[in-house]
This record gives C-alpha cells, sequence and structure tokens, in this order.
C-alpha cells in the first residue's frame, strides 16, 4: 500500500503557508519495516495496530459549523442517526480535547484564519473531514468572499460529497476515516522509530465503487413514492 | 406598456395619493414617482431633506414605525431607467407601518464618485447595521453614522463588492492562500478595541473583562461572534459582529438566469428549504406577468409549511437545549427524520429541494403523497403535547425563561423585529392574514400571540405555531385543487415537455428558454412573505435580460442580531445565551 508522508519537525526550507510541514509519497512503509528486522517489525505491526484500533474507536469530534452542512452533521449526531455507533458521540467543544473537525459548510475568507487557529489549537493526532461541495472546492459559491476548498489551507483526509450531504455520507465518511486511520504508522514515542507520520493513500471511492455503480441501468422515475 | 401591465400597476394609486398626501409638506423636495411591480408607492426624493422626510413619515400621522429595510443599487449599468431622476447609485428606504399594513418605498439618487448622504441612525436605531451594509458594499457613506466600519466583509478588505465594476468570481482573483504572517494579521485585524467603540475599560478603579464569544461558539448557531463588556456576570455592553458567513448571494444573482437563482434562494435561510424559494418565485411571476394554477399554489402552501415545522423544530431541540436541556434536541430531530421523509418523499431532496419553479413546481405530486402527509399529520400532535409538559410546563425552564430578554412591541418595531419575535410581544402581524400570497387567505389558521415577548413567549409561541402549520397541511391535503402543476404561460420555466416535440420551431424556443432562461421586461417587484424567521423578501430589479440587475434579500434575522446590545445590556451572560437560543436565527439568514 503507498503511504504518504508528513515530517513532524518541520523542515527549514519549507515555506510558511499553509498547510504546514512536508508531504512526500512514501514506499511500502510496513515492508520495509520487515525486511529491516522480522522480529520488532512485527511487534511494532501489532503495537501499532493495537494503538490505531483504539484511536480508530473513539474519535471525538470538535463541534465545528460553518453553514448549511453542519445542520445535516448535526443529524447525524442524534438518535435516529446515533453516531455513537462509532465511537463518536463524546462532542467536544474545545479544539483542545477533539480528535477531528468537520469543515461543514462554505469556508468564508473571512473566516480561515479563524478556522486556522482553532485547527493549530488541537493536538495530534488530528484529523480533518470536508464535508460538503463548498468545503470540498467552494461548490456552487464561486463567489468573491469564499476560499475555493478548505484545503487551500488545511490538510484534509476525508472529503464527502454533496450539498449537503445526507448524515449517512457523514457516517461512511467517518468509517472512511476509521479505516485509514487504521493504515496509518505514527512514531509510538518520541523516542521510537523516525518522527513522521505516514498515512495510507486509500484511494478514492469513485473509482473503486465505478465498476458496481454503472451496472445500473433503470432509475425509479419521480412519480411514485 | 400594454394595458395588462398598467393593470397591475393601479393597486399602488390608492397608496401613492396617500403617500403625497403624508408629505405634503416636502412636496417641492420629491422628485419622481415611480410606477413598479411592487404593489407599494415609491417615491424619489431629494438627498438634502431625508432625515426630516423619514422623521415626519415615523411620525403620527404617517407612523411608519419600522424601517422594514434599506439598500442600496448600482445605477451605472441601467440601461432601461425610464424617466428616473438621474443618479449613479440609489438607496432605497422601505418604511412600514404595522398599524395601517402599509408600506411606502423612499429613494434617494446620489451621483459623483464619491456617493454619500445623511445618516438615519438618530431617527431609526436600526438604520445602523444597513448604513454600515452600504458602505462596504457598495462605498455609500452615511455622514454622521456613529461608526461607520465594514460589516459584512474583513476589515483588511479592498473594494466595495456590490459595484458593478467589481469582480464576482473568486477565480477572478488569485487563487487564496493563507501564510503564516496573513493569518497573525488577519486575526490582529478581528481583535477587538474597546476604545474604537467608545467603551471604558475600567470603571472606579476596576477593570472590566472583555469576553469574546464566537465566532465559533456552539451557542452561538454558527459562525457569529459577540464581544462582551462584562463586570462580573452583568453584560455592561456588547458588540455582535457579523460577516463570517457573507456568501455574496446578491451578487450571485447579477450572474445567475432567473431560473437558475432559485437554488441559492435554499440556502438563505437554510433551515427554511423551499419556503424560501416562494418569496423568489412570486416575485419573478411578478415580473413576468404570470399567474399560477391553484392546485400550485396550494402545493406550494403545504411545503412551505411542512419547512416551517421541520425548521421549529430544530429551534426547539437547540433552545431547549441552549437552556440546559440536553434530550430534547435528540426527540427533535427524531420528528425532523420524520418531516424530511415527507419533503424527500415529495421533492426528493432534503435540505435545498429548489422544487419551485418560476410559473408552477419542479415535479407534480406523486402517487401516494396523502398517505405520507396524513402519517406525519398523524404523529407530531401528541409529540408537541409531550414537548408542552416536559418542557414548556417544566418548572426549571419557565424559571429560567419567564421576563428574560424581554421586549415591547414599540422597541420590536423600532429595531426591525418580524416574525414569531414580533408576534411574542403581542403584537399581531403575520403577513399570511395581513397580506395574503399564494391563496393563504384560503385557509383557516389562527395567529398564536404571546404576552411578554421574553424567551419563554418565543418559545412557546412557535409549538402553537406548528400546531396552526399541520392545520394548514391537513386543509392542504383535504381539498388539493386538481390542476397542472405549472402555468400556461410562455415565460413558464422550463417549459411544458408536451409542448416542445411539435415541430422545429417548437423545438428551438424550447432549447433557448432551457439554455438562456427567460427574458423578463424592465421593472421592479418586491415580494414579501411570512417566512420560518420573520419576514422575507426579495426586491428585483430587472433590466431586460435574463439575469437580474439587482436582487435585494431583505432577510428576517439581520435586525434580529442587531437588536442584541440594547437588550442584553445590563442583563447576564446565561441571559444572553438564552436569548441567542430563543431568536432563532442562521447566520446565512443574516449575512445572505
Ligand atoms: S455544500 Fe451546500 S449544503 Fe453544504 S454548506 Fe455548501 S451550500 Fe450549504
Amino acid at each position: 500500500m503507498p503511504y504518504r508522508l508528513t515530517r513532524a519537525e518541520e523542515e527549514q526550507e519549507s515555506s510558511d503557508r499553509y498547510p504546514m510541514g512536508r508531504r512526500q509519497s512514501s514506499e511500502e512503509y510496513v515492508k520495509s519495516q520487515l525486511e529491516r528486522n522480522v522480529f520488532t517489525g512485527k511487534l511494532s505491526d501489532v503495537l501499532n495496530s493495537a494503538v490505531n484500533w483504539g484511536r480508530k474507536n473513539s474519535l471525538w469530534p470538535y463541534n465545528f459549523g460553518l453553514s448549511c452542512c453542519y445542520v445535516e452533521m448535526t443529524t447525524a449526531f442524534t438518535s435516529p442517526h446515533d453516531i455513537a455507533r462509532f465511537g463518536s458521540e463524546v462532542i467536544r467543544a474545545s479544539p483542545r480535547q477533539a480528535d477531528f473537525m468537520v469543515i461543514a459548510g462554505t469556508c468564508f475568507i473571512k473566516m480561515a484564519p479563524v478556522i486556522q487557529q482553532l485547527y493549530d489549537q488541537m493536538l495530534e493526532p488530528k484529523w480533518v473531514i470536508s464535508m460538503g461541495s463548498c468545503a470540498n472546492s467552494g461548490g456552487m459559491y464561486d463567489i468573491y468572499s469564499v476560499v475555493q476548498g478548505v484545503d487551500k489551507f488545511l490538510p484534509v483526509d476525508v472529503y464527502v460529497a454533496g450539498c449537503p450531504p445526507r448524515p449517512e455520507a457523514f457516517l461512511q465518511a467517518l468509517q472512511l476515516l476509521q479505516d485509514s486511520i487504521q493504515e496509518e504508522r505514527r512514531p509510538l514515542s518520541w523516542v521510537v522509530g523516525d518522527q513522521g507520520v505516514y498515512k495510507a493513500e486509500m484511494g478514492s471511492q469513485r473509482e473503486q465503487k465505478r465498476s458496481q455503480r454503472i451496472e445500473a441501468t433503470e432509475l425509479r422515475t419521480p412519480d411514485k413514492l | 406598456m400594454s394595458t395588462d401591465a398598467l393593470d397591475r400597476h393601479a393597486p399602488a394609486q390608492s397608496g401613492i395619493d396617500r403617500a403625497l398626501g403624508l408629505l405634503d409638506g416636502f412636496r417641492e423636495h420629491i422628485e419622481h414617482v415611480q410606477p413598479t411591480l411592487t404593489g407599494l408607492p415609491v417615491l424619489w426624493v431629494r438627498r438634502e431633506r431625508i432625515v426630516e422626510i423619514l422623521r415626519h413619515l415615523k411620525a403620527p400621522p404617517a407612523s411608519f414605525s419600522m424601517l422594514y429595510d434599506l439598500s442600496a443599487v448600482d445605477e451605472r449599468l441601467r440601461a432601461h431607467r425610464d424617466g428616473l431622476p438621474a443618479a449613479d447609485f440609489t438607496v432605497f428606504y422601505h418604511l412600514l407601518s404595522v398599524d395601517r399594513n402599509e408600506d411606502l418605498i423612499i429613494k434617494v439618487a446620489l451621483t459623483g464618485g464619491d456617493p454619500n448622504l445623511p445618516s438615519v441612525t438618530r431617527v431609526f436605531a436600526n438604520a445602523n447595521w444597513y448604513e454600515r451594509e452600504i458602505w462596504d458594499l457598495f462605498g455609500i457613506t452615511a455622514t454622521g453614522h456613529p461608526h461607520l466600519q465594514r460589516l459584512l466583509m474583513p476589515p483588511t478588505w479592498h473594494g466595495h463588492p456590490l459595484r458593478k465594476d467589481y469582480p464576482a468570481r473568486a477565480t477572478e482573483f488569485d487563487p487564496y492562500t493563507l501564510t503564516v504572517e496573513g493569518q497573525q494579521t488577519e486575526q490582529e485585524a478581528l481583535k477587538f478595541e474597546p476604545e474604537a467603540w467608545g467603551m471604558q475599560r475600567e470603571r472606579d478603579g476596576s477593570e472590566f473583562m472583555f469576553l469574546n464569544l464566537g465566532p465559533n461558539h456552539p451557542s452561538a448557531h454558527g459562525a457569529f461572534r459577540i464581544v462582551l463588556q462584562l463586570d462580573g456576570e452583568e453584560i455592561i455592553d456588547c458588540v455582535p459582529d457579523i460577516g463570517y458567513h457573507h456568501r455574496g448571494a446578491e451578487k450571485m444573482a447579477e450572474r445567475q438566469t432567473w431560473h437558475s437563482f432559485i437554488p441559492y434562494t435554499d440556502r438563505i435561510d437554510y433551515t427554511g428549504g423551499v419556503m424560501n424559494n416562494l418569496p423568489y418565485v412570486l416575485a419573478v411571476e411578478k415580473l413576468a406577468g404570470i399567474e399560477v394554477p391553484d392546485r400550485v399554489k396550494t402545493v406550494r402552501v403545504m411545503m412551505a409549511e411542512m419547512f416551517r415545522i421541520s425548521s421549529h423544530l430544530l429551534f426547539l431541540g437547540t433552545y431547549l437545549q441552549d437552556l440546559g436541556a440536553m434530550s430534547p434536541v435528540f426527540y427533535s430531530f427524531t420528528d425532523r427524520q420524520r418531516a424530511y421523509k415527507v419533503i424527500e418523499g415529495i421533492t426528493g431532496f432534503r435540505m435545498h429541494p429548489a422544487w419551485y419553479r418560476i410559473g408552477g413546481l419542479a415535479q407534480d405530486l406523486p402517487v401516494g403523497w396523502q398517505q405520507l402527509v396524513q402519517e406525519f399529520l398523524d404523529w407530531m400532535p401528541p409529540r408537541l403535547r409531550e414537548y408542552e409538559l416536559a418542557m414548556m410546563r417544566n418548572a426549571l425552564v419557565r424559571e429560567r425563561t419567564r421576563h428574560v430578554a424581554a421586549f415591547t412591541t414599540t422597541e420590536a418595531l423600532e429595531w426591525g423585529v418580524t416574525g414569531p419575535n414580533l408576534r411574542a410581544t403581542g403584537c399581531n402581524f403575520d403577513l399570511r392574514k395581513q397580506r395574503p400570497y399564494s391563496g393563504y387567505e384560503n385557509f383557516d389558521f389562527e395567529v398564536p400571540l404571546g404576552q411578554h415577548g421574553d424567551v419563554f413567549d418565543r418559545g412557546q409561541l412557535r409549538i402553537e405555531e406548528m400546531r396552526q402549520s399541520l392545520r394548514i397541511i391537513q386543509q392542504c391535503v383535504d381539498h388539493m385543487p386538481a390542476g397542472d402543476y405549472k402555468a400556461d404561460h410562455p415565460l413558464t420555466t422550463p417549459p411544458p415537455r408536451e409542448r416542445m416535440l411539435q415541430h422545429i420551431e417548437t423545438l428551438i424556443t424550447h432549447f433557448l428558454q432551457v439554455s438562456w432562461g427567460p427574458v423578463l421586461k424592465p421593472g421592479e417587484s418586491l415580494q414579501m412573505v411570512e417566512a420560518t424567521k420573520g419576514i422575507n423578501s426579495y426586491y428585483l430589479t430587472s433590466d431586460g435580460n435574463n439575469m437580474s440587475y439587482r436582487t435585494r434579500i431583505r432577510t428576517p434575522s439581520f435586525p434580529h442580531l442587531q437588536q442584541i446590545p440594547s437588550l442584553m445590556r445590563g442583563g447576564f451572560v446565561p441571559d444572553m445565551i438564552a436569548h441567542l437560543g430563543s431568536i432563532d436565527f442562521v447566520m446565512a439568514d443574516v449575512d445572505r
């Protein structure tokens, strides 16, 4: 599986532009570990898996909403959709206590520096879900006051399509994030291993599901329920 | 002008005579009486005496007690001005008299490179933000304004976006980047300076605390910021800061066709769904001269009321949560899910269906809709009773909300408060009764009123309103008229499909109308509706194009937020949180 490496300490030549930190493609990280030493490689693999399993099943969301998409996000928090099934019901009002931030809504130029500050206040490990077309790309708002996609300054882990995405789509994004966290490799301590963060490149859902989707030939007509 | 168009101007004539009578002493300052499709008298007056004129109109006998709206138009590129006074910019004041149920629009022409006019904040308190807005977006100076700063755009912004020479698209500018330095500068610019607002830092040797609440705070319902000057728990003063949600919807309307702007209206009051389409399509239909069939009217009412319920349910859950009750939000969202089942079944979408069309609807009601709606109608009443029993009769809730953040009708009108928040003060003003549109006159329902105008009344009133909405929807189910879901009119968009496949001529016409959209005659129209949060209206100016020349969107939440400081001075922080919960606002409805 291909990985993407983000170094913890910033290299001097890296620019002062957000998102911070250098990203580069990395060879098959897990395999190289294995090859280096079969026994410790295996051990750290088990350890990593255990830690990741813990992380991914207790993701605490940051209570942060920008616009319409936030309504569907809160819908996912409440009983009919019940986000507690995925261990993410502990909604935090402080970025210091949260694990991931959902950019649910339009990212405004006036708001962007504030979002950046809130993101900086979150502690590692942290992740970002971009929910809805506005956050993904500006969506239908190609207008002077809107940033054309939150990834212009934040590193995004999962993108959710829709305007707004259904709560179910948000829950699916959460599961995709969990899957990717399971594959992640982070330093187990500040003295073990190199201090980079290796994120698995999970591939796009659109490509994975295309063959299945194009099989649909008959669509329901809207005149019946 | 055809006789038909003249007829449509007619209803305003008696209003014009009355307005001219009221302004008898200012005859020589009235430049022009403009015929429009707004149904309201529109008078152009000279800039010099605008303050006196408005003061005169506010006092009895005219008693236009509310400044309903104030905005501007950049006239420089307008081709069809037909006898209007020469102007580079126009500022308009929309006055409303609740007692007489009458309106008056006053326009002022401005010319020259540095447009300015006297501030009217001394006459109407709520002119404050509106004048800051026209400074921010048009660069029109209101001289004598107490604090003429940017309102919607960041303090570091250059230019005035609603001017015609300002580019609309983000992609016309350099791509957005954020640097460490830039971030610091922006954050520094947002820093609150008490002195700039004429505030003291200390009193009698003890310092005040300045608390910055937002722009991200769980009880601020979105990107809203308010800075509090505190003496212990007591709020000495506060300054709301908005614009963190400005999506440039009004500018957007100047580049989308009449038809393709409909989805943008859904996102103005984003909990209101198709309720937002209604004022827009009604205003466009006035411009186009379309009369829709009864079925269309009734379906529109039914879906708009569905969204009123769904929006009020969201209100109820979050309002009680802001008071500290954790569980109601789970109940109310369960009910919203039921509402969405109906909405999705009929329109195919949950939050933003964009389902109304110019001259009709996107499609007819699906087979079996009655049962779907009826299930919801049967489900809701016991739930509403439960909310009342569990929450509104709850001693804790009552103690917490009774006589908190209360205001009177007079104060409400002074600040431009409309909708449930106005009716909670006991003022019986509901446009569905006062100025029925889309067939509301055929329905049997009551307008619930409050007494004290406090946080409690604002909550209770909305529960009552949901009951009335259910009543209206029941009548829609029982008496849905048969008929077409589109008007038989050449400007109906999209045109009926059956007309397309006759011969090549019909095919071309259809193609043009779908790809370019309809072209509307020059004119101005306005439609006000009783939306979920108050009175929402669209003021459309057509310059004979397939796009609007100017679209002014008046939203109810904007004045509701502006009222906060006058109300909360001397109150406590938790009371302000309760008040924020009870206003029922979404930031898109403030900043647009
Ligand atoms: S993607 Fe659509 S629903 Fe989400 S914030 Fe943007 S406009 Fe609203």
